[in-house]
């Protein structure tokens, strides 16, 4: 964790913080209710559903490192899969969305589970 | 967002609308068997039997999610970066062409160059001269 003297030293943008949390947390809750309809379609029960979700969500979570992350970050000298150039902490990029998205994937999951083997 | 990702995500939702369609078929199809057979056999086998879904479906619809990922992770914002002194010597070096949004505009939220203070500073006023300028004005008068 960087400390106070750090942030002075390399002070952060906050428009861009919230703008970069955004991006991803609005993709993240949109993919999150396309999955729960995958889910209701496949007929998924228990376990199998909220490990499809955190497979797909991870998934997501790749794609859009690389293409939103990658080109960029890489090109300018940092190692594979480090996000610092747009993310304040590592965590906060691979896990941070993660239960966002929950409420959303179980609702759309019941619900097209229930309308099709209805 | 671009063409390209619009694109994708209607192919992946037709995909996807396609194989919900397809489920929907099957498994009213499987329940409607199971009740004709159980009517002409008047067995008690258990009337909802639904055998699990063709492998064609779950593949499409496999495939399907994925397309759609992928079209909305191409149509998401650029993102920004975060430190102060790469952010700004972006905006040094690309102006607005980095802070475009996917459609071409110039986001709203764009503030432009910080150092824009700095680097424009009114010049100082010559009041000797608008005044001697004034006076010759009222003298004209």
């Amino acid at each position: 964790m960087p400390t106070e003297r750090e942030f002075q030293v390399a002070p952060i943008v906050p428009e861009s913080v919230m703008h970069n949390t955004k991006a991803l947390s609005n993709l993240q809750s949109l993919t999150a209710s396309i999955f729960g309809v995958a889910a209701g379609i496949l007929g998924l029960e228990s376990y199998n559903g909220f490990l499809f979700y955190f497979v797909f969500t991870l998934l997501t979570t790749v794609l859009f490192y690389a293409f939103r992350v990658a080109p960029t970050s890489l090109k300018s000298g940092l190692g594979m899969f480090d996000t610092s150039r747009y993310y304040r902490t590592q965590y906060e990029f691979w896990t941070g969305g993660i239960f966002g998205g929950l409420a959303g994937y179980i609702l759309t999951w019941t619900l097209f589970y229930g309308l099709i083997r209805a | 967002m671009t063409w390209i990702s619009k694109s994708t995500s209607a192919l992946g939702l037709l995909l996807f609308t396609h194989a919900c369609y397809s489920a929907h078929e099957h498994s009213a199809l499987q329940a409607h068997r199971a009740a004709s057979l159980s009517s002409l056999t008047t067995s008690h086998g258990g009337v909802g039997v639904i055998s699990s879904l063709p492998l064609d479906i779950a593949i499409e619809t496999i495939v399907a999610t994925f397309v759609i990922t992928f079209g909305l992770v191409l149509g998401t914002a650029k993102l920004r970066p975060i430190q102060w002194r790469v952010w700004a010597g972006q905006i040094e070096r690309e102006g607005e062409e980095g802070f475009k949004n996917s459609s071409g505009e110039v986001d709203r939220d764009y503030v432009g160059n910080p150092f824009k203070l700095l680097e424009s500073r009114p010049g100082f006023v010559d009041i000797r001269r608008q005044r001697q300028e004034f006076a010759e004005w009222v003298k004209g008068q």
